[in-house]
């Protein structure tokens, strides 16, 4: 089972790598680039929601907070890119942190709604302190990033820098699933009282878990706003907080590769969903509708049910 | 070490205005089986929770191997050697059987998220041990075989007995169990009274709250009677099926 697990990464990797023979249209490297940062963001989701059990309505402003730290730090104080993205993995550590110790205290609904008004204050301060943010139009011209003489300018690039990180990520947090560490996560989703009672300190996870997911957001935050080098408050909205968390779910809750389901779904659907011009709110919403009805698990559900069916079918002929 | 392991000091829980725990002082000695029967209502439960933590005591102190324990959380109550079992089977449904019991040496063991994330030597060191330990504690309570299903697929009897193993796990000093014969058939409640024998064997101490009394009489060292939070008596199984407060308050006195 463990070495399935690294060969599975490794055949991932490797199809990765191959895609852009495959695949030369800059159009659709960039939904893959988005594809890759939005599948960033929903594995730290997952880990928190999905294995954890502890909902959060307010992962789109971790995202923002890393986005706009890089956007500003780069812009305005001239920093490199790597100063900027260290910048905002402390500050969002330190807001997830004040943020994470009284509310992960709620459960449920509760803990859903705190997460949500925090992820709501955040958006209007992004809107209000103009002077820093740019206020609704936001702010562009954020410089790409930057190796040495290497200059990640183009989709293809970018690409393979995106995936590069998220192959990494993906690597930790599965390591980390499959841990010590990972089981008492779930164990605090399955019974948090009976974790509790084996020694789990499950409070002090909870808030270092919180804490997990929102880096990785704040990683992904960085990532988008150097590819898109613009970025205003919509960006990272309630909305957006909610995208992610039906990434999560469209993707299969507690599955690592759901990750990337979900977020490959999500973002290449609208896009498809174009011709249906003002109706594709309306169909959007019907697919999700019916993944969520006929497959409660996620899309990694399906897939491992389509596989077991195929097996089975097999062995029978 | 002393003979006593557990020592309760004039404990007093309350719940709005009801008493569930009325100033109650016990001791508990080492490596002995001790029931707490009483009946409905009486405390048993409350006191099986305020001494693992789960609830605060109101007043009094518990000792734990002569360190004051009440007060702690929990997780902490854990790691100084003292393990429970629920009272609704408390098992962890999104794991496998042999996932459960892992968890059950999270406290035996020390891999942090950056050593797990890293997979650094002290996560590989610990693994193979957990894994193994798991197996062997599976094994003692008769869940071997069953080891890679899905914890909650697995019937009432079998949960049981998987919460008994997570606790093991844990090397506890003392184990509490709470109700762990409810919902077993008469087969499974021998079997289950050979299995607690075999824990005391290894030098752990038991309590056990519980209402079939075949079972209690049949492997108790000592008995504890509680009734509306306060003990109302105490002894070996033949002294308390023939004292008369005891039957009294299970079969109504006669006026």
């Amino acid at each position: 089972m463990k070495l399935n697990r690294h060969i599975s990464t490794l055949i991932f990797a490797a199809v990765l790598l191959l895609l852009p023979l495959f695949i030369k249209n800059p159009y659709y490297l960039s939904i893959l680039v988005f594809i890759g940062i939005y599948s960033i963001t929903t594995m730290g989701l997952n880990l928190l929601m999905g294995y954890t059990g502890q909902i959060s309505l307010g992962h789109g402003a971790f995202f923002g907070i890393g986005a706009y730290t890089s956007g500003i730090l780069t812009v305005y104080y001239h920093l490199p890119s790597s100063v900027a993205f260290v910048a905002a993995l402390i500050l969002t550590a330190i807001v997830a942190y004040l943020i994470g110790v009284p509310s992960l205290r709620l459960k449920g609904h509760y803990l859903a709604m705190a997460t949500l008004a925090f992820g709501e204050i955040v958006n209007i301060f992004l809107n209000a302190a103009v002077d820093l943010t740019g206020g609704p139009s936001g702010f562009g011209e954020i410089p790409r990033i930057q190796f040495g003489s290497l200059i990640l300018d183009s989709e293809l690039k970018y690409f393979y820098f995106v995936w590069v990180v998220f192959i990494i990520i993906f690597i930790l947090i599965n390591n980390l699933i499959n841990s010590r560490v990972g089981r008492a996560l779930r164990s605090i989703h399955g019974s948090e009282l009976a974790a509790t009672a084996m020694g789990v300190n499950a409070a002090q996870l909870k808030v270092q878990v919180f804490i997990l997911s929102a880096l990785v957001a704040s990683v992904s935050g960085s990532l988008y706003v150097h590819f898109v080098t613009f970025i205003s408050p919509t960006t990272c909205n309630i909305m957006f907080s909610i995208l992610l968390v039906m990434m999560v779910v469209v993707g299969g809750m507690a599955n690592i590769w759901g990750c990337i389901l979900g977020a490959a779904l999500l973002t290449i659907l609208p896009e498809y969903l174009r011709v249906f011009e003002d109706y594709d709110v309306i169909v959007y919403g019907f697919i999700l509708l019916l993944i969520i009805m006929f497959l409660p698990g996620g899309l990694s559900q399906g897939f491992a049910m389509a596989y077991s069916t195929i097996r089975r079918g097999r062995s029978k002929a | 070490m002393s003979d006593i392991i557990l020592e309760s000091l004039n404990i007093r829980k309350g719940f709005g205005g009801v008493v569930a725990l009325d100033n109650l002082t016990f001791l508990i000695a080492r490596n002995t089986i001790t029931a707490i029967i009483g009946p409905n209502g009486a405390g048993k439960t409350t006191l099986l929770n305020v001494v693992s933590g789960m609830h605060a005591p109101d007043r009094g102190t518990i000792f734990l191997n002569q360190k004051t324990i009440s007060g702690l959380k929990p997780h902490e109550i854990t790691r100084c050697g003292l393990a429970r079992t629920f009272q609704t089977a408390q098992i962890f449904g999104n794991m496998t059987v042999l996932e459960n019991v892992m968890v059950g040496r999270h406290v035996r063991t020390r891999s942090g998220i950056i050593s797990s994330a890293l997979r650094l030597p002290r996560m590989r060191r610990e693994e193979p041990v957990t894994r193994e330990k798991a197996r062997f504690y599976l094994e003692m309570v008769g869940l071997k075989d069953i080891a890679d299903k899905p914890a909650a697929s697995i019937p009432i009897g079998s949960q049981r007995l998987l919460e008994i193993a997570r606790a093991l796990a844990t090397e506890p000093e003392i184990l509490l169990l709470d109700e762990p014969a409810a919902g077993l058939n008469t087969q499974e409640t021998r079997q289950l009274g050979t299995l607690i024998r075999t824990i005391k064997e290894l030098g752990i101490t038991v309590v056990i709250v519980e209402h079939d009394m075949e079972l209690v009489m049949d492997i108790s060292d000592e008995i504890i009677v509680l009734n509306y939070g306060k003990r109302i008596a105490e002894g070996k199984p033949v002294e308390i099926q023939t004292n008369q407060e005891v039957i009294d308050v299970y079969l109504g006195k006669e006026e």
